[in-house]
This record gives structure tokens, C-alpha cells and sequence, in this order.
């Protein structure tokens, strides 16, 4: 339960309770306007009835061909308003947008491999992996789980228009490719 | 272009690319040496010149390249980047508009000056030039860029009230007669709604949204269900609403919040369509009463059915009782009370149960009673996660209502040590948490926290902020991600007169980009206060320029989302941008921060007439400024009891936060003391200024009219040693002014001299300047020189004045009032320095005939510095005292909860950290104020 309303460019100087979080970046004053630029309504965020923001997503849409599909760019939801399941509400409804006016085939996110409950997480609202992606979280080097921090998985799920799931595999936890190959 | 020419282009391209200017200007000078004419490479050296920070030349090239007219694509939009480098929008719009002229059916001529007047905000003739590139073209999209071009300038803050309406229907022609229906673009819809809305022709609206098309967007897209939502309730149709949120809570399970505050407006539409005060008819009252008793069958039902999986059911009931009371109609007296107690039953073990419960927590009397009877009821030796959870919630309930009788410094002392040992109680449970992890048990710690606050603020006693900081610092250790205690920490720090171990936690919180803005009044309000500039310490000022650099990324970026905006036709997006841009361009912060760092700068730099000129120009800049309040205060949690001041109010240093009026005070005192000091009169300004000026909002009188008035919100912001500051400043630039304007050349002089020292260094006269030839360089006034008059007394007193707050203080023990008094004594000083300068050459006082003004500076000048030296020395014997074993084991003292985990070796350590930071800063300002008073002895 939370009021859903559009991210809006002024969200810049409300979002601190969330970004100040040591998962959550704050990243330069374009990046934030590039995807309002382009994805307005791919960007929403979940706002407390007092006003106070609880967790933003922010996504766009890529892709050629049959790879056109929703793109899970940040997702977060500030350290208090953990466990209401607003993460769950804001990638459904980045779904529908996808699905319904950007006809994407997939929506698809970046996970990292050792991020067990977020995986769990994707998993139980349909999500799988596709592929496994080396180095993604380039810099922070190898720590206490070795390959698994730093490696990342894109994990995917189909939408309307992949009604034969040709945008998902079983066996994706194999495939490993390197992150040159992925946008 | 032939291709010998291209290939020596290229590498100036290149060096450009690279940010090597130099040698993109030698580049350009290379070829200029073949092709003396060439425009292109002209612009590019004009470039490479602006980026190297070699204005004056850059504006001599850059003046050529205009006068030639160019229209080709390179050598324009190398201009571009040069003239908005000299924020010259307006020649910009200039160049564009020739050459789109020049060749009317160029698309991207035309899209290119159509963004030139975008960025200039100049919204009418951005307006006429879509206009016409849709008769050109033929593209419906520049059809719309007219209409929110018509938009944006009725927004526009200079549009008489009158041309708003004019403007949004002259749009709602555009947009209505626009091939194909803006139902096909969601943006488009938007922008068709938004000017629907402005008219008030909601039925129109209603129609649109109701086609099928209409229907399907609001479906996906939030920004116009938004806007939706908004048309339905500026028509009236709550009850219509309601239903609409009714049929999605059940159908679709839908549970965003505004879904069932739509539904509870809906059931109260009967009485609310009501003129204030006026008693509803029994009529009304009876449908509002089915309708309540609807309502509250809908909520409970999806409360039965979601359980604890959503609190919207039981939040909707809650909400809906609590309208139903104030109007009124509450059926069930026990029911609000019964509602809270299920929810906080139920949700009580979720970190949001407090925050969610507020609105509803005005309760008196016996409901009050029982409602404190229920979190007493909440067990007190919480053993799992939940229980903790909801213990917190519990202690941040009752604490909200306690009455005065309740916070006494023993009662509050008590609620203290029950929340440390239930924290240090609950640590066990996440001794597994990673590092990353925040602990369960953190707000008690913040509740801890704030208690040791308001007990200070009891009884004034420095012993209960030591307690705060050392077990929150304590908490800090063990849940390192923690923030919140970080902010508590930053305010605790600065008021125990400890700023480098509040700068410390500030910088652990690594604050970035937009967040400067935001967050960095935690560390710079006030800053000078702690500045060692003086001494040669610049680490608040360079605190102060770093995070000023986001108001540069602003003004250089931002802009181009807007163009980025009209391209991706996101009209939706577009207000909102020059909205954000706003903001930041003219933040509060911003000129506090420039305000802290011009009194920090004059204390380190030796005072001279560039310094002087050049912030004058910046201040005057920033006097037109409408400024806008972005500073985040709610990021600090606050748990104090509502009846007293909030934690942020509590330790706002001296108790007063700034605002607008704070920094229009200082813009004033600074801008008469600066323009009195300078050269540069209006029209020697108006000459040289370099791009355009900003526009001025709502002229408010003459600069110096303004700059007179002082206004009772300015007093309020102020500290008392600031209100003395600024009257000192007012007697001073007073007594002062007619001799400032008696010796001060006219502006013929200053002009012919600038351009002197112009044409030395970049060979070319200077633009626009017409020097006429001087008379044999006399420059000595007819008029007679203004009679001398006595120093006045708020000026010959001031700095005896001064010298007793601050022992005032420092027998107090009031250390920062002490640093702070110190400061203002210092800060005045060196206003008198600045006022004095012009007097200083014996050759100007023999001609002028002012020798007996200038004996009346000399005892007051040796009052002053008998005052600041005797006051460093007073801080240096301060500064022995601080970090004494005694000093540090006050903390440990203080602290009456050692435990085995909070031992004596910790809580030293804290200790030593407040006393070094505080032996440092008072160290430093005695060496500070002793520097100053030998540089500016005679």
C-alpha cells in the first residue's frame, strides 16, 4: 500500500531518505533526465500517504527486432519500507507499460549472482535467467564470494506478445557470456 | 570545404574533443596564418579560447564571426557552443534567425533556432518559428511545439494575467486543429488535458478521456491518470470517482493509496460540495451516512481479505473514521480507538506502523488513556525481530503525545535508560547481519538520541549532547550504514562546537551530485562560524566550491533535457524540467553557500579592488534572484513529542536556521559596503558584462532603494551578534557614502582604462565602448568636497560591544557563541577594511582634501584590533583547556550507562575526538584573527 504517482524531475530533491542508502547511487542530474526524456513512463515512484518517498524504479525500452523489450534500469525502495512488497508493485507495473504500449516482448533486469533474496524475489514473480554476464559490477573486485559478486545475472520475463517464450531458456544459468556482449 | 582544408581542421577538432585548448588554439592559428577569413576556424579558435578562460579575446573573435552571417552547419554550431560558453543566448537567437532566413527550407536551420529561443525561454518567438515550420514541413510535431510553446509562455512569470487565458486558448486552437487527434501520443494527450484543465472546459476534457483511446492511456500511463484524477476533482465528480476506485480496488485488486482516498472523498462528495461553515441539509447528512456505512463494509471486507499482506483496508477504515469525526457523522465513539488498536495489532512488527498512525494520533481525554494503555500493554523484553520491531513502534507512539508534566528531565532520563538497555538488549539479534545491514534494534538508539537532545534542551546542561553523541556513535559502530544517527551526529557535533568531527560523518555520507544541494546545509550553515580560513585552513571553503559545482552542471545540462524533451515530443516532461532547472539556478542554498564563502574569502585573501569588483557583480546578480527553498530538514528523524520543537529545530545551530530573509540581510549589507568600495558604477557595468542578464522579476524599486530597506522577516533570521553586524554596516557605509561617490571616477575614466588594459592584451578595441579622449587626464571634481562628519556611535562602539558579548560567552561556556562573536567582530573588521581602501593613498586624500576623515578611521581601526587581539588571546587560553584529561573525562562522567560494551576506552575516544575538533577550531581562530590584524595593522 503506497501511492504510485510518475517520477518527476523535482523527485531529485525528495529522494535523499532513498539514496542514501548504501545500495541505492545517486547518479548525475542527466542521467535521471535522459530516461525522463525518453521513458517517462517507464520511471514511477511509491510515495508514503505523508508524502515521504519509499522506493523509485526507473527503466527504459531497447532492443532490435524480437529482443525489443522492457529494461529494468534501478530499482529501490528505502531501508523502511522494506518488506511491504512495493518492489513487486512498481516491476508490475513497469511490465504493463512494457507489454502494453511498448509491445515489448521481455521485460529484462540485472541481478547480482549472489544477491540470493532479490533472486528469489524476480523468481517468484516469473522471472528467470537467461544468461550469466562476467564482470558486469566491474570494480569492486573479488570479494568473500568470489565470481558470484561481481558476475551478473539478466534474468527475463516473456510478456504478452512472446507467447511461445521464445525470450527465456531453461538452462540460462549456463550460459556465460562476457559484459563486452551485452548493451 | 576542400579536402587540404578539411584535413587541417580535424586536428583542432580533435584537441577540442580532448579539452587540450591550448593547442586547439595554436591549431587555429596554423591555418588562420593561410585562411585569414575563414568563419569556421575563427569560431573554433573563439571556442577553444572561451574554454581556456580567455574571454576578452573570445568576445573580439566571436564578434567577428556574428558580423559575417555565417549559415553553414559547422561553423553555426560551433558558434552555439561559444555563445552559450558567454551565456550570449540572445546573439545566439540572432545568428540562428538570419541564416534560417537566409535558407527557409532547411529543417534542421529552422529545429535549431526554434531551440536557440528555447533556451533563451523565449517562449513567443519560439512559438512563431514552429508556426512557420509547420506550414513549411508539414510535421505535426511542430504543431505541438507551438502549442506548449503558447503553454510555456502563459506560465511564464512575466505574462500578465490577463494573456494567460488569451495564450492557453489560442493553444486549444492549435492543438484541435492538429490532422490527427491527440489521443494517438501520450504526450500529446497530455498536453491537450493540461490546457483543457487551464480553461476550466472540463466537459471537453471529460470526452476525451472517456474515448477509447482516452480510456487506454490512463490505463498505463500514470501521468495522465494523474492529471485525470485532477480534472475529476476540479469538476466535482467525487462520488463518479469514488465509484471508478471502487470498481478498481475490487476488480483489479488494486491498492494504490489514491484509489481509496478517492473512495472516501466519494462517500463525503454530499456535504463536501458545501460553502465553508454552512451546516449540511439533513438530506445530505442522511445519503453521506449510507454512504459512510458503504465505505466501511468495502474497507473491512479488503481488510479481512489482505490481511496483513496490505495495510490499505485497515489504513482506508482508519481514514475514513477519521473524516467521519471531523464532520461529524462518527457513528461509533470506541471505533477510531478500536481501529488503531487492530492496526497497530497488525502492523505494528513494520518499521512504517509510527508514521502511518500519525495523522490519526490527535487524541484527548479517556481515548487517549486507553490508547496509551495499549502500547503499554506491548511486551518490554522484546525477544525476536517483530517484538522489537513493534516495541520501537510503541515507544514512538506514546512519545508523540506526551503532555509537558511527562518531559521532565528525570522522566525523560528514565525513558533514556529503558531504550539503551532494550537496544543493547535487541543487539544480539543481529549479530549475523553483514556490514551492509542496518540492525533491528537502530531506532532505539535514535530514540536514545533524540531524548538526550530534548533533556538538553530542559535544562541547557552540554552533559546530556556528550551522552547523545557518544551512544549514538556507539549505535553508529554497529550498524555503519545507519544515516540518520550520522545527521544526528553532523547537528551534535556542530553544536558541541566540534566541526571537524561533524565534517568527518558528513563525508562518510558521500554526498553527490543534486544531493549538494540538498544536504549540504548540514555542514555549511553558518560555516564561517568554524572557518580557519584566516589562518590558512580552506577546508570549508573548498567544501563550499565543491559543492557549488552541481549549480555549473545545472546550468550547462539541464537545458539540453529540455531540448532533448521537445525532440522526443515529452511534453509532459518539459515544464517539469525548466521547473527543476529553476530550482536549482536560483537555489537558497546556492547563495548561502556563496554568502559563507565570500566571508570566509576575505579573510583569507588580501582585500583588493578585483576581489572587490568581481563578487559585487556576482551579489547584484543574485540580489534579482526569486529564490526556492530546495534544503532537505526531513531527512532528519524526527521522534520528539508534538508538542515540543522538532529535532531539527532543536539543533539548528544558535537556534536559528536561515532562509530567504538571513540571505537577503547579508546580500545587502555586503552589496553596499562592495559597491561603495568599487569603480564599477551601473553603467560602467551595463558596458562590460559579458552575455545576457538574467531577467528581473517583479522590479521591486531601485537597486538602492531596495538595498535601504530592511525588512522585520530579515531581523527574525538573524542571531543577535548578526543584528549588530548589519547595523554596524548600515552606520557605516552611511557615514561613508558621500565620500565614496566624491572620489570614485566617473565612468568615462574606468571605461577608457579597461579598454586600455583590453586592447594591451588582446590587440583588438573593445566592443561598444566609445572612449572619448580624456582632458588631459584630470580627473579631479568641480563640486566641493562633502563636510566631514563624526564616525557614528554604532560604529565607534561596535567592536567594545563585541569584545563583551564574547566574554559574555566565554564565561558562560557557551563555546560556539564565543567562535561566533569572535567571527562577526572579525568579519566586521574587515568590512571597514573594504570601506576604508579607497582613503588609503596619501595622493587621493591631499586631492580630495579628506585628511580629516581619515583621522577619524585611525581610532577606530585601533580599537578593533585591540579587541581582536585581545580576544585571540582569550581563545588561545581556551584552547589549553580543551583536550585535558579533565575536559574528556566530563564525557565519561556524564555517561551513566557503562556497560560492557560501552566502556571507558569508548567513550574516551569520543571524548578526544570533541575536544581535539574543539581545541583545533578555537586554536585556529586566535591564529586567524592575529594574522588579520598584522596584515591590516596600519
Amino acid at each position: 500500500m503506497s501511492v504510485l504517482r510518475p517520477f518527476k524531475a523535482s523527485d531529485m530533491f525528495k529522494f535523499n531518505n532513498v539514496n542514501l542508502d548504501v545500495w541505492t547511487e545517486t547518479y548525475n542530474i542527466g542521467f535521471y533526465l535522459h530516461y525522463l526524456s525518453r521513458w517517462p513512463d517507464l520511471c514511477c515512484v511509491q510515495e508514503a500517504p505523508s508524502g515521504r518517498m519509499m522506493g523509485y524504479v526507473i527503466g527504459k525500452a531497447e532492443g532490435q527486432n524480437t529482443e525489443w523489450h522492457g529494461h529494468v534500469t534501478a530499482i529501490t525502495v528505502a531501508p523502511e519500507y522494506r518488506r511491504l512488497s512495493l518492489a513487486r508493485k512498481m516491476m508490475s507495473l513497469l511490465e504493463l507499460v512494457s507489454d502494453e504500449t511498448y509491445r515489448g516482448f521481455f521485460v529484462d533486469l540485472y541481478v547480482r549472482c549472489n544477491n540470493f533474496v532479490a533472486i528469489e524475489m524476480y523468481e517468484g514473480m516469473g522471472y528467470s535467467v537467461y544468461r550469466r554476464v562476467r564482470e558486469y559490477y566491474g570494480n569492486l573486485g573479488v570479494g568473500k564470494d568470489g565470481r558470484d559478486e561481481e558476475d551478473a545475472f539478466d534474468m527475463r520475463k516473456p510478456l504478452s506478445r512472446d507467447s511461445a517464450r521464445r525470450s527465456v531458456r531453461s538452462n540460462g544459468r549456463d550460459i556465460v557470456v562476457s559484459a563486452h556482449d551485452v548493451s | 570545404m576542400s579536402v587540404a582544408l578539411d584535413r587541417q581542421i580535424r586536428p583542432i577538432y580533435d584537441a577540442l574533443d580532448t579539452g587540450s585548448h591550448k593547442s586547439a588554439i595554436t591549431e587555429c592559428n596554423k591555418v588562420l596564418k593561410k585562411h585569414p577569413k575563414n568563419a569556421l576556424v575563427k569560431a573554433l579558435k573563439a571556442l577553444a579560447l572561451v574554454r581556456y578562460q580567455k574571454v576578452e579575446e573570445a568576445l573580439a573573435l566571436c564578434d567577428e564571426v556574428l558580423e559575417s552571417k555565417p549559415t553553414d552547419d559547422s561553423t553555426l554550431n560551433a558558434m552555439m557552443h561559444v555563445l552559450r560558453g558567454l551565456g550570449r543566448h540572445k546573439d545566439m537567437i540572432t545568428m540562428y534567425d538570419a541564416a534560417y532566413k537566409k535558407q527557409p527550407t532547411n529543417e534542421e536551420l529552422g529545429a535549431q533556432t526554434f531551440f536557440a529561443n528555447v533556451r533563451a525561454s523565449n517562449w513567443k518567438s519560439a512559438q512563431q518559428v514552429a508556426s512557420k515550420m509547420y506550414k513549411q514541413f508539414q510535421e505535426e510535431r511542430y504543431l505541438y511545439w507551438s502549442v506548449i510553446s503558447n503553454v510555456l509562455q502563459a506560465n511564464d512569470i512575466n505574462t500578465p494575467p490577463e494573456m494567460r487565458t488569451l495564450l492557453y486558448k489560442l493553444a486549444l486552437r492549435l492543438i484541435t486543429s492538429a490532422p490527427t487527434p491527440s489521443s494517438v501520443h501520450s504526450d500529446r494527450f497530455y498536453l491537450h488535458l493540461t490546457i483543457l484543465r487551464e480553461l476550466s472546459e472540463y466537459d471537453e476534457a471529460m470526452t476525451l478521456l472517456e474515448t477509447p483511446a482516452g480510456r487506454n492511456i490512463c490505463e498505463t500511463n500514470l501521468t495522465c491518470n494523474e492529471i485525470r484524477r485532477e480534472i475529476m476533482r476540479l469538476r466535482g465528480a467525487l462520488e463518479d470517482e469514488g465509484k471508478r476506485a471502487e470498481q478498481r480496488i475490487l476488480d483489479k485488486g488494486d491498492r494504490n493509496w489514491l484509489e481509496f482516498l478517492s473512495v472516501v472523498d466519494g462517500t463525503f462528495a454530499s456535504i463536501k460540495n458545501l460553502q465553508k461553515d454552512a451546516e449540511p441539509s439533513a438530506d445530505a447528512k442522511e445519503q453521506c451516512l449510507s454512504k459512510i456505512s458503504n465505505t466501511l463494509a468495502l474497507f473491512t471486507k479488503i481488510a479481512v481479505q489482505d490481511g496483513r499482506k496490505d495495510r490499505s483496508g485497515l489504513l482506508g477504515l482508519l481514514e475514513l473514521e477519521h473524516r467521519a469525526r471531523k464532520h461529524n457523522l462518527s457513528t461509533d465513539p470506541t471505533r477510531l480507538l478500536h481501529l488503531m488498536k487492530q492496526y497497530f495489532e497488525t502492523f505494528g512488527d513494520k518499521a512504517c506502523c509510527f508514521e502511518d498512525l500519525k495523522p490519526y494520533l490527535a487524541l484527548e481525554g479517556e481515548d487517549l488513556s486507553a490508547w496509551t494503555e495499549v502500547l503499554k500493554a506491548c511486551p518490554s523484553s522484546p525477544s525476536t525481530v517483530e517484538a522489537i520491531r513493534r516495541a520501537i513502534n510503541a515507544h514512538k507512539l506514546s512519545r508523540y503525545n506526551l503532555s509537558t508534566s511527562e518531559l521532565t528531565v528525570d522522566t525523560e532520563s528514565s525513558r533514556a535508560k529503558l531504550y539503551i538497555s532494550q537496544y543493547l538488549e535487541g543487539l544480539s539479534l543481529g549479530t549475523d547481519l553483514p556490514a551492509t545491514e542496518l540492525q533491528h534494534v537502530d531506532d532505539l538508539a535514535i530514540l536514545a538520541g533524540s531524548v538526550f537532545v530534548n533533556i538538553w534542551k530542559l535544562n541547557g546542561e552540554e552533559k546530556y549532547l556528550y551522552n547523545a553523541a557518544v551512544f549514538l556513535e556507539f549505535a553508529l559502530a554497529k550498524s555503519k550504514q545507519a544515516f540518520q544517527m550520522r545527521l544526528m551526529l553532523i547537528r551534535i557535533y556542530r553544536l558541541l562546537g566540534a566541526p571537524s568531527a561533524a565534517l568527518e560523518h558528513y563525508r562518510l555520507l558521500r554526498v553527490k551530485q543534486v544531493q549538494n544541494d540538498t544536504l549540504s546545509h548540514f555542514i555549511l550553515s553558518r560555516c564561517s562560524t568554524f572557518s580557519l580560513a584566516a589562518s590558512g585552513d580552506l577546508t570549508f571553503t573548498s567544501e563550499c566550491l565543491e559543492s557549488s559545482q552541481i549549480y555549473v552542471s545545472n546550468s550547462q545540462e539541464t537545458n539540453d533535457y529540455v531540448i532533448r524533451a521537445f525532440s522526443a515530443e515529452k511534453y509532459s516532461q518539459i515544464p517539469q524540467f525548466i521547473l527543476f532547472e529553476d530550482w536549482l539556478e536560483n537555489s537558497l542554498q546556492r547563495d548561502i553557500t556563496k554568502l559563507e564563502y565570500l566571508r570566509m574569502r576575505i579573510a583569507h585573501e588580501t582585500i583588493s579592488s578585483d576581489i572587490v569588483d568581481l563578487e559585487l557583480i556576482e551579489l547584484k546578480f543574485i540580489f534579482d534572484r526569486l529564490h526556492h527553498d530546495n534544503r532537505d530538514f526531513e531527512i532528519l528523524p524526527n521522534h520528539q513529542p508534538k508538542i515540543v520543537e522538532d529535532f531539527n529545530t532543536q539543533t539548528a545551530l544558535f537556534g536559528n536556521s536561515e532562509g530567504h530573509g538571513w540571505v537577503w540581510s547579508f546580500l545587502k549589507s555586503y552589496i553596499k559596503v562592495l559597491s561603495q568600495a568599487s569603480d564599477l558604477s551601473d553603467v560602467v557595468e551595463e558596458k562590460l558584462l559579458v552575455g545576457d542578464r538574467p531577467q528581473v522579476l517583479h522590479k521591486r524599486g531601485s537597486l538602492k532603494e531596495r538595498l535601504a530597506r530592511r525588512e522585520e522577516e530579515e531581523i527574525t533570521e538573524l542571531t543577535p551578534n548578526e543584528v549588530s553586524l548589519s547595523s554596524y554596516t548600515d552606520s557605516l557605509t552611511e557615514w561613508l557614502e558621500p565620500f565614496h561617490d566624491h572620489v570614485r571616477p566617473p565612468a568615462s575614466v574606468v571605461l577608457a582604462d579597461v579598454a586600455k588594459n583590453t586592447e594591451l592584451k588582446t590587440g583588438l578595441p573593445l566592443r561598444g565602448v566609445d572612449v572619448t579622449p580624456l582632458q588631459n587626464g584630470h580627473t579631479k571634481k568641480e563640486e566641493e568636497t562633502p563636510p566631514i562628519t563624526e564616525a557614528p556611535e554604532a560604529v565607534v562602539g561596535f567592536f567594545e560591544n563585541m569584545k563583551t558579548q564574547f566574554e559574555v560567552a566565554k564565561n558562560g561556556g557557551f563555546l560556539n557563541e564565543a567562535l561566533h562573536a569572535a567571527t562577526i567582530t572579525q568579519e566586521a573588521f574587515l568590512l571597514f577594511v573594504i570601506e576604508t581602501i579607497r582613503f588609503k593613498p596619501a595622493s587621493v586624500v591631499k586631492v580630495h582634501k579628506l585628511g580629516n576623515l581619515v583621522s577619524k578611521f585611525k581610532p577606530i581601526r585601533a580599537v578593533a584590533l585591540a579587541v581582536l587581539k585581545g580576544i585571540a588571546a582569550s581563545l588561545d587560553g581556551m584552547s589549553a583547556q580543551e583536550s585535558t584529561s579533565e575536559r574528556r573525562r566530563e564525557f565519561v562522567d556524564a555517561f551513566g550507562f557503562e556497560s560492557s560494551e560501552i566502556d571507558h576506552d569508548f567513550i574516551m575516544n569520543v571524548a578526544k575526538r570533541v575536544t581535539d575538533s574543539r581545541k583545533k577550531v578555537v586554536e585556529g581562530m586566535a591564529k586567524g584573527l592575529l594574522k588579520i590584524c598584522t596584515t591590516y595593522e596600519h
